[in-house]
C-alpha cells in the first residue's frame, strides 16, 4: 500500500495552477519534468496547465488515480478528500498547512475531520502540513521548492524521513551541492496517518535504499514499542542513523513520582533509539559523517585500529580521538615492526601510529596498507594524508581504492583549502569517506563499531 | 499472600491514587523482588508483638493516605531495640501525627525490619504514553538527586538489559565495590528491575513505581521503601 506513494502509475494534483511562485505549480512542473506515469492536474478554474488536460475535480478523472497530491487551502480538504474516496483513491499527500499546527480550534476540528474521512473510505494520508516526497526513481516530487532554489541529488542509496519540511529540504539541497545521492526523501508533517513505523516498514524492503537517515521530534502515542520492533528489524539489513530533535527536558510537569520527574523525553528516546539498534547523530554534521562511513564501509570485527600518517601530530591527535571513542590502538607487534622497516627509510616511525614523514610519496603508503590490512590483529586502518606533503599525489587515492580489496574499513582525514578539497572528493568518489578533524573521523568509525556490534559482527 | 490485582481494584475503589506502605510493598514482593521484613500494626500492641516476631532492629512508620512526608510530621522511628520500645514508639507516632496532622486518617503503623547498611540504589518504572513501560535504575543519594546518573529502558527488558542499564551509568564503577567493598550482587539488582517491568506490563492501571531506595549486598538486594501511583 505504502508503495504507492512512492511508484504510482498515475497522479491528480489538486489545487495545479498556472501561476508561477504558487505550490501547486511547482508540484504540477515537478511532475512533469521526472515523473514518467500520467499526471492529471485538478483544478475548476482552468481547462489547461502546462499542456495537460485540467479537471474540475477528482470525479471528473477518466481513471482512478494511484495518487493524489492535494495542495489547497485547509478548509477545502474535506471535500476534495471525499470526492477522492467516492473515486476509489487509496494513496494521498496533504502538503497544506491550517491543521492541528495551527494551535487553533478549526484548525484541530478540520484534521479530525480528514482523519474521518481517511478512515471512512480507507485512504491512507501522508501530511498533513508537509513536504511530502522526494523519489529519485518514479519522479514523485511534491517538494515545492523549485530547483533553482532547492537543487535536487543525484540517485544514490540514502533514504531519510523527515519530520521537518525545512530540514528535508536543506539536507537535500546540501547534499545535492555535495554530490551525495539519494533514493527516496520523505517529509512527513502532522502525521495523521502514515508515520515512521510504516515508512521503515516499506525501506526495509526498498532494495533501492542502503541507508536511512531520521530526523524525529516525537513519535505518535502508542506507536513507540512498534517503532523498536520495526527498526531492530530494519537495522538487520541496513542501518538507520537517527537525529532525535528536542533534546531538552518536558519540563517536571508536577510529577507525582521521582522517576517520572527525571524521565526526560530525551532519556526515554535515548533509551528506545539503543534498544532499538539506531545509530544516533548528535549533530548536523554527524549525520552526513556517520552516514558517509555507514555506506561505504565494510563492518569491523574488533576494536584495534592502526593509523598511518604522514604528520606526526596528526597521528597523536588521531591517537587521543579514537582512544576517547573506545578504540584500541595497539603497539606495533615485534613481527610487525620488522616487515615495517624492511619496507620503509630509516626515518620512519612503525610504531602505532605508523608516521611516514614528511617526505613520503605515494608508495610508502600502499606497502604499509599492504603489510596491514591482511593481519588478524587489524581491525580498521585511518589515513592521515595531509595533501600539502609534496610526495602525495592522486596516485595515492588508486591505492586506498585498491586496498578496500582487504574488506575492511578504511577511512582519512583530510586538512587544508583547495588540495585538501580536490583531494577529498577524489577519495569519497572511489569509497574512502575523508573527514575533516580526527575527532569526527573517530566519532565516525565508533558509528561504524556500534553498528558492527548490532549486527553482530564485532563481539567485545 | 495477598493477590496484587487485589491490592490495585482495592486501592482504586477507594479512590486513592497512592498505594498504602504495605501495599506498595507487598504489590512489588508478589512479583518476586526481596522486601526488607514489614507488616502493617493496627495498635501499638501489635506494632510490639509484630517486632518481636520479626527480630530487631525496626523501623516504624505511620501510613496514612493523607501523609507522603511521613519524616516531617514526626511519623518515623528507627532504630527499635525491644518490644517495649516498639510499642512505646507506636504510641508516639500516632501522639505525634494526630498532633501535627489532625485531619490524616491513619491506616495503622508499618514494622519494618531495619536493613544492613549495603549499597543504596533505585529502581523505578512509569508508564510513557508513546513506548508504554519504561523502566530506571540508578544508584540513590546524590547520584540520583543531584547527578541524575540514571539509565532507562523500554518494557519488556531481558536480563542483558538490566545489566546494560547498571554498566550505562556514569557511576557504575561503585556497583564493583569500592574501598575494600565487594562487588554488589548485580543478578538481584536485574530481578528487580525486571520485576519492575513486568508489574508495569500486567496492570495497565499502574503509573509509576519508586524502589527508594533498594539496598544492594554482595548476596542479595533488598527494597525498603516502595511508592506506587496509579493512573488517575
Amino acid at each position: 500500500m505504502i508503495e504507492k506513494f512512492f511508484n504510482p502509475n498515475s497522479v491528480a494534483i489538486v489545487g495545479a495552477s498556472p501561476k508561477p511562485g504558487k505550490v501547486g505549480n511547482v508540484i504540477l512542473a515537478n511532475f512533469k519534468k521526472r515523473f514518467k506515469g500520467r499526471i492529471y492536474p485538478v483544478n475548476p478554474k482552468h481547462e489547461e496547465i502546462m499542456g495537460l488536460k485540467c479537471y474540475p475535480s477528482i470525479k471528473d478523472l477518466p481513471e482512478t488515480p494511484d495518487l493524489v497530491v492535494i495542495a489547497i487551502p485547509a478548509p477545502k480538504v474535506p471535500q476534495v478528500l471525499r470526492d477522492a474516496g467516492e473515486k476509489g483513491v487509496k494513496a494521498t499527500i496533504i502538503i497544506s498547512g491550517g491543521f492541528r499546527e495551527t494551535g487553533t480550534e478549526e484548525g484541530k476540528r478540520l484534521e479530525e475531520e480528514i482523519v474521518k474521512i481517511s478512515r471512512k473510505y480507507g485512504i491512507r494520508i501522508l501530511g498533513p502540513n508537509c513536504l511530502g516526497i522526494y523519489d529519485n526513481w518514479s519522479g514523485v516530487d511534491t517538494f515545492f521548492l523549485p530547483d533553482e532554489k532547492m537543487m535536487r541529488p543525484p540517485k544514490g542509496k540514502i533514504s531519510f524521513i523527515s519530520q521537518s519540511g525545512a530540514f528535508a529540504s536543506a539536507l537535500l539541497d546540501w547534499m545535492a551541492y555535495r554530490n551525495i545521492g539519494i533514493s527516496r526523501a520523505i517529509s512527513y508533517g502532522n502525521k495523521i496517518d502514515v508515520d515512521d513505523v510504516d515508512l521503515l516498514d516499506f525501506l526495509a524492503n526498498d532494495d533501492k535504499t542502503g541507508l536511512i537517515i531520521m530526523y524525529l521530534e516525537g513519535l505518535k502515542p502508542g506507536r513507540g514499542r512498534l517503532f523498536i520492533e520495526k527498526a531492530r528489524e530494519v537495522v538487520r539489513k541496513k542501518p538507520i542513523v537517527i537525529y532525535k530533535a528536542g533534546k531538552t527536558s518536558r519540563g517536571s510537569t508536577a510529577a507525582a513520582s521521582h522517576t517520572a520527574a527525571l524521565a526526560g523525553n530525551y532519556s526515554i528516546y535515548k533509551a528506545a533509539i539503543k534498544q532499538a539498534g539506531l545509530i544516533e547523530a548528535m549533530s548536523f554534521d554527524e549525520i552526513m559523517d556517520l552516514s558517509k562511513i555507514l555506506l561505504t564501509q565494510p563492518l569491523m570485527k574488533g576494536r584495534k585500529v592502526y593509523v598511518v600518517t604522514d604528520a606526526g601530530g596528526v597521528g597523536v591527535m588521531l591517537t587521543d580521538a579514537l582512544t576517547t571513542e573506545g578504540f584500541i590502538l595497539p603497539r606495533s607487534p615485534a613481527d610487525l615492526k620488522e616487515e615495517l622497516r624492511k619496507v620503509l627509510p630509516p626515518h620512519c616511525i612503525v610504531e602505532n601510529p605508523i608516521d611516514l614523514t614528511g617526505d613520503t610519496d605515494d608508495d610508502r603508503y600502499k606497502v604499509v596498507l599492504d603489510i596491514l590490512l591482511p593481519r588478524d590483529d587489524v581491525d580498521a586502518v585511518v589515513v592521515g594524508a595531509l595533501p600539502q606533503v609534496p610526495g602525495i599525489t592522486s596516485r595515492l587515492a588508486d591505492y586506498l581504492a585498491e586496498a578496500r580489496k582487504y574488506g575492511k574499513p578504511i577511512i582519512a582525514i583530510s586538512i587544508g583549502s583547495k588540495e585538501a578539497e580536490r583531494f577529498k572528493d577524489l577519495l569519497e568518489d572511489k569509497g574512502i569517506p575523508v573527514f575533516e578533524s580526527p575527532e569526527r573521523a573517530a566519532r565516525a568509525l565508533r558509528a561504524l563499531y556500534l553498528y558492527s556490534k548490532i549486527r553482530g559482527v564485532a563481539r567485545e | 499472600m495477598v493477590e496484587p490485582r487485589e491490592i490495585i481494584l482495592n486501592a482504586l475503589k477507594e479512590k486513592r491514587r497512592k498505594l498504602l506502605e504495605h501495599e506498595a510493598l507487598e504489590l512489588i514482593k508478589a512479583y518476586g523482588a526481596p522486601i526488607a521484613d514489614a507488616g502493617l500494626a493496627k495498635t501499638p500492641e501489635e506494632a510490639g508483638e509484630l517486632a518481636e516476631t520479626m527480630g530487631f532492629p525496626v523501623v516504624l512508620k505511620i501510613v496514612s493516605p493523607d501523609i507522603s512526608h511521613k519524616s516531617d510530621v514526626g511519623g518515623v522511628i528507627v532504630g527499635v531495640n525491644s518490644k517495649e520500645e516498639a510499642i512505646e514508639a507506636a504510641k508516639k507516632i500516632i501522639e505525634n501525627v494526630s498532633k501535627n496532622v489532625p485531619s490524616a486518617r491513619i491506616a495503622g503503623i508499618l514494622v519494618q525490619k531495619m536493613a544492613k547498611k549495603g549499597l543504596e540504589i533505585i529502581v523505578g518504572g512509569l508508564r510513557d504514553n508513546i513506548f508504554g513501560p519504561v523502566v530506571m535504575f540508578g544508584l540513590g543519594g546524590i547520584f540520583v538527586e543531584v547527578l541524575k546518573d540514571v539509565s532507562f529502558r523500554i518494557a519488556p527488558i531481558s536480563y542483558e538489559d538490566a545489566y546494560e542499564m547498571m554498566r550505562e551509568i556514569k557511576s557504575a564503577k561503585l556497583l564493583e565495590g569500592y574501598r575494600g567493598q565487594p562487588p554488589v550482587d548485580k543478578k538481584a539488582i536485574a530481578d528487580i528491575i525486571i520485576a519492575v517491568a513486568k508489574l508495569l506490563e500486567e496492570n495497565p492501571e499502574v503509573d509509576s513505581v519508586d524502589l527508594n531506595p533498594v539496598i544492594a549486598y554482595p548476596d542479595g538486594a533488598v527494597v525498603v521503601d516502595a511508592r506506587v501511583i496509579l493512573k488517575q
